[in-house]
């Protein structure tokens, strides 16, 4: 069975975890955690959301995309101090600076694939961060720029005040809705597909016409892009932007949500990794010490066995169950 | 500015910059034979260093007399101690790390790239839960420590140690690579594992062997380096950067594309704290964009595996 040619609009799984998240706040304090992380995890599933984009759509592993965030991060609090204290405006700016700065990567690196192209984004996301922790009178260095208000949020005649986490986490998973949105649009249009194709066989896309460089760059514009409103939204919720979402360490972490998850094969599974990442940090870390040591070696675990993530184990699970429920199969045609 | 001024920095440029061609040539022996990049050499490195402190110091898990004992053997002893025992103290590490990373041999090499990086955070958060999260110094003996002053200018002895022990490492491995049997295996499989394997040579043992002693050169940079940089946890990133950045820039495949690319980033970051100390570690990155920018391949790169 081919796949539809064209992909719903809006699916099951779309308007589930919409509700899902829409709940949080409802429950989150009663099993023993906290609003705030409700509004760490929806900013990061929306940033890996943006990273897959590169890594598991596009085949293109950035490991320097912490540039991107911290990029949106300074520029929604250097916009509030310098520009204007209108939320709009701000995040717009975040926005713009996360695409330049996108740009000025893409520039570089889009003629490159594979482990070049992490390599080369490596050096890029460590120039950011360099730069972010040296530039003291923009940046405010490794002290971090401080005292960025959390902006009310005007719709209209309307205005919604953010200062509380839940509020902000409303407002926050508006966007994340409309974000998610946007990029399922996105992955499944044309042009979404000619960049899967550029996945699969740079060389033969390039063949059948397309201009391959064009579609990378774009694509890595857009993922800077969103990735630079996450860091936006991330900002306004320490209502501080500090060098850390720079480093490499970071950088690599969204890959780490990304792939055990499973942002390989599934849309949804960087959302489920970075719920698993935050979570994994509070409930090990309250009961030992170095709770990266078990996140990290089940990462190692996941990469060497299962590099489909979560999302990947639950899909293969799915399929068992399907297989012993009806043992005659029908023959499925591979589209490749 | 005079030559003279300058000739400090370039000094101190040239100390920076054989460590890191020794780091980086661990790291491309490694991407040669394996063809996988490893980025779990820069955490590799920081355990050198801690081991290094651990023997160093007298910090280690013994009972309390034998440690008295080893704490009143001059520090000039413990410290060569430290210089042979903490790349043999590393190797296991690798030797593990290499046992999980056969698993990706023949996959996209970015299997490889994440398995080490999962490596390098478990390994750096071994580090933080051991020895904490505080920046140690390692002693260093007064016999080789201090000052001394030529041309009229004060000179660090220590630097100049270090960048003859670099130096003297680098002679090994050139002699290993370019005049033993193993290092012909090891060029030889590198260009063509196919046909070394037809050949009878049994390459997932030469592998093992090649991965240790890319795992004991990134050790023993760390213990030369611990009294120049400090040691932190963080110290991995730190010298696994400079490390790709020169096998990038130098060409992959090559011995004095590392040697070179190496002189000539610690050269640019040396020269470059002249003028802006601040700024001088971003040097060695516009380094790698101007380079890059005209040859794709590095100043020596031939087509490689990193080309898929």
């Amino acid at each position: 069975m081919a796949p539809p040619r064209t992909a719903p609009t809006i699916t099951w799984a779309m308007i589930v975890v919409w509700l899902v998240f829409a709940s949080v706040p409802l429950w989150i304090e009663k099993v023993g955690l906290y609003q705030y992380l409700g509004v760490e995890i929806l900013i990061f599933a929306m940033y890996a959301l943006a990273y897959n984009l590169v890594l598991g759509h596009a085949g293109l592993p950035s490991f320097g995309h912490g540039a991107f965030v911290g990029v949106g991060a300074y520029a929604v609090g250097l916009a509030q101090f310098n520009v204007a204290a209108n939320l709009w405006i701000c995040l717009a700016v975040a926005v713009g600076a996360a695409a330049v700065a996108g740009a000025l990567v893409a520039l570089f690196i889009s003629h490159r694939r594979g482990i070049y192209y992490a390599l080369m984004t490596i050096a890029f996301g460590q120039i950011f961060w360099f730069v972010a922790i040296k530039a003291h009178s923009l940046t405010g260095g490794e002290d971090g720029l401080l005292k960025i208000a959390r902006l009310p949020a005007t719709f209209g005649m309307t205005t919604f005040d953010l200062t509380s986490n839940v509020a902000l986490y409303y407002f926050v998973l508006v966007v994340f809705a409309a974000v998610s949105f946007l990029l399922w649009r996105i992955v499944h249009s044309p042009f979404g597909r000619v960049v899967k194709a550029i996945k699969q066989n740079e060389t033969r896309a390039r063949f059948v016409g397309y201009d391959v460089w064009r579609f990378k760059a774009a694509i890595l514009v857009l993922s800077a892009c969103l990735s630079g409103l996450a860091g936006a939204l991330f900002s306004m919720a320490q209502t501080s932007a500090f060098p850390d979402v720079m480093s490499l360490h970071y950088s690599g972490y969204v890959v780490m949500m990304t792939l055990v998850g499973g942002g390989l094969v599934s849309f949804w599974g960087p959302v489920i990794g970075a719920a698993a990442f935050f979570l994994a940090r509070d409930i090990i870390g309250a009961v030992t010490t170095g709770w990266m040591l078990w996140f990290g070696m089940s990462f190692v675990v996941l990469v060497l066995f299962k590099p489909e993530g979560i999302a990947g184990i639950y899909q293969s699970l799915a399929q068992r169950r399907a297989k012993t429920a009806a043992p005659v199969v029908a023959p499925t045609s591979q589209v490749r | 500015m005079s030559f003279m001024n300058l000739l400090p920095h370039l000094l101190n440029g040239l100390t920076l910059g054989l460590l890191f061609s020794l780091i980086a040539l661990g790291f491309m022996l490694i991407l040669g034979l394996m063809e996988q990049i490893n980025l779990a050499h820069g955490s590799l490195f920081a355990l050198g260093a801690y081991f290094a402190y651990a023997l160093c110091a007298a910090r280690l898990p013994l009972p309390p007399d034998w440690l008295a004992v080893w704490a009143g053997v001059p520090l000039i002893w413990r410290f060569a101690a430290a210089v042979v025992l903490a790349p043999v103290l590393v190797a296991p590490f690798g030797l593990i790390l290499e046992r999980l990373m056969r698993r990706t041999y023949g996959r996209d090499p970015l299997y490889g790239l994440l398995l080490t990086f999962g490596v390098a955070m478990v390994i750096e958060e071994l580090i933080r839960v051991v020895w904490g999260t505080p920046d140690y110094m390692l002693p260093v003996p007064r016999e080789i420590s201090g000052g001394f002053i030529m041309l009229d200018l004060i000179w660090s002895a220590y630097r100049f140690w270090a960048a003859g022990m670099a130096v003297a490492a680098m002679a090994v491995v050139w002699v290993i690579v370019e005049r033993t049997r193993f290092g012909a295996m090891v060029k030889a499989g590198a260009h063509d594992s196919e046909i070394v394997q037809a050949l009878g040579i049994d390459l997932t043992k030469l592998r093992v062997w090649v991965f240790v002693l890319g795992t004991m050169m990134a050790a023993f940079a760390g213990v030369i380096m611990a009294p120049l940089w400090g040691i932190r946890p963080h110290m991995g990133v730190d010298a696994v950067v400079p490390a790709f950045l020169i096998i990038v820039l130098g060409g992959v495949g090559s011995f004095w594309g590392a040697a070179i690319g190496g002189l000539l980033v610690g050269m640019v970051v040396g020269l470059s704290a002249a003028y802006a100390s601040e700024w001088s570690m971003l040097s060695m990155y516009l380094l790698l964009l101007l380079v890059v920018t005209f040859r794709a391949r590095g100043l020596f790169g031939k087509k490689s595996v990193l080309e898929v």
